[in-house]
């Protein structure tokens, strides 16, 4: 998935799915670096994300005040 | 044929009327007209009617003495000034003077009849209201939530309305109204066509307005009356946006009270209420922006949360996965490490078996080898001439040359016998 078409939503889901088929599929190490490649740009995603909205929403609300 | 003077008729006239009549009667009877003197005497008419024609009607004094403690006590008890028009249950005495001809003196009213006579046509007009239908059309509808373009009507010079217009523009909130008044006469007969006539000109533009507002307020006046009729009633009923009356007084509702959509009892009521109403939307979006606020921190440290998690989870997990690889590679490779060393043993053993037996075949074919040797060379030695010579044996010779057989000889040749010990020569006898 390119990084502009990720959304939060979409990368939490991948997420999830990253940790639940490391949980049952047993992957090999060389699917498993992948995988772990890919769930910390995700993590990184999600808390870039989660970071810059929090600042948006400390902005918006310092405007009203 | 007796003549009388007419002060002599009058007279008798009233001494009959004296002898004949109680000192007092209670009558039922509505106030035709009504005047008063310099003095404060009350002159009145009072009349009775079915329908519009006039049934009986006589002149009727009250004394101002009585008039001052009547009234007011009247007033008190059912909001209502003694006017013409109200039908009242008098204690009357019957007077007849010389000059002024027959007069009834009123001492008392009672007012539980005139309170009985109203709410009597109080209850026919709210039937008639509701029979039409529209006694609740202005109460459904909803109050606006921020009603800020009012349209007043009032007396411009009224203490209500100028508290009213203080209190919302000086409201300590700060809230903005735009307000429109419309002049009205308040109270006496005019009022009702008045107040009417105000409501048609707020209809007129009424999108302009988000209510109306009825006040009336100050003074000591307690005449309602003009809120207790049909034609004011049903204007209120039927307007098209709410409207508030604020008409101040302590007792019972008035009819426009009851039709309107909000009836509060003062002018100054009505401005809190309006005040209190917007302030209480303002808390409201206050409270709802609160919760916003505190549903997008919890959301978001839910996030967070979980985020961390998953980042957490999925270093333990992928750790662990590595290591059970890891785990597996260890076991393979004891596995092979143990195969190995076994298989080295064994190996070993076969080297070293090798050896042994290659040992053992090398000595025994040595001493084979040897005792072959040995044998030969005792062979060889047995063989020896000179070991021959030994044992007895000799050799022969002739001229040198070795003989093997009895027949190389013949008689008479000369032999050489080699001995162990030298030679000798001898001669062939046969």
């Amino acid at each position: 998935m390119a990084k502009n078409d990720l959304s939060y939503q979409k990368a939490m889901d991948e997420l999830e799915a990253i940790v639940k088929k490391i949980e049952q599929n047993e992957p090999d190490v060389d699917e498993l670096n992948d995988m772990v490649i890919r769930a910390v740009e995700l993590v990184k995603y999600c808390k870039t994300k989660l970071k810059t909205t929090q600042e948006q929403i400390n902005n918006n609300l310092e405007e009203l005040d | 044929m007796e003549q009388l003077s007419l002060l002599d008729l009058n007279k008798r006239i009233k001494d009959c009327l004296k002898h004949n009549l109680d000192d007092s009667y209670w009558v039922i009877s509505e106030i035709g007209e009504m005047r008063f003197n310099q003095k404060g005497h009350c002159y009145l008419e009072l009349v009775e009617k079915r329908d519009d024609e006039i049934l009986a009607k006589n002149k009727a004094t009250i004394w101002s003495y009585t008039y001052r403690n009547l009234s007011g006590w009247f007033e008190s008890l059912t909001g209502q000034t003694l006017k013409p028009g109200l039908k009242i249950l008098s204690n009357v005495v019957v007077s007849h003077h010389e000059v002024y001809g027959l007069s009834l003196n009123i001492k008392d009213i009672d007012a539980s009849y005139t309170l009985g006579e109203r709410a009597k046509k109080r209850l026919e007009i709210l039937n008639r209201l509701k029979e039409d239908g529209i006694s609740d059309m202005n109460k459904d509808i909803l109050l606006p939530l921020v009603p800020q373009r009012i349209a007043i009507i009032a007396s411009s010079t009224s203490a209500g309305y100028l508290d009213f217009i203080t209190q919302l523009e000086h409201n300590t909130a700060g809230y903005a109204f735009r307000i429109s008044h419309f002049e009205a006469i308040m109270q006496g007969s005019e009022a009702e066509e008045s107040i009417i006539k105000a409501i048609l000109d707020v209809n007129t533009h009424v999108e302009q307005y988000d209510l109306l507002v009825i006040i009336r307020g100050g003074g000591a006046t307690l005449d309602l009356e003009c809120f207790d009729t049909y034609g004011l009633a049903s204007h209120i009923a039927q307007f098209p946006i709410p409207v508030i009356t604020g008409i101040g007084h302590e007792r019972d509702e008035t009819i426009a009270d009851i039709v309107a959509n909000t009836s509060l009892k003062t002018p100054t009521a009505v401005a809190e209420f309006l005040i209190s109403g917007i302030k209480e939307f303002e808390e409201s979006i206050d409270s709802l922006f609160a919760e916003i606020h505190d549903y997008v921190k919890n959301t978001l440290k839910e996030h967070q949360t979980r985020i961390e998690y998953l980042s957490k989870h999925i270093k333990y997990i992928s750790e662990n996965t590595l290591k059970s690889n890891s785990a597996k590679l260890s076991v393979i490779r004891k596995g092979i490490q143990s195969a190995a060393i076994g298989r080295k043993k064994i190996l070993e053993t076969l080297v070293h078996n090798y050896i042994q037996s290659i040992k053992l075949n090398t000595n025994r074919y040595l001493e084979l080898k040897n005792k072959d040797l040995r044998n030969i060379s005792e062979s060889i030695g047995l063989l020896d001439p000179k070991n021959v010579l030994k044992r007895g044996y000799s050799i022969v010779r002739l001229r040198n040359k070795i003989i093997k057989s009895a027949r190389d000889l013949k008689e008479g040749d000369l032999i050489e016998s080699e001995f162990k010990d030298g030679r000798k020569s001898s001669k062939i006898l046969n």
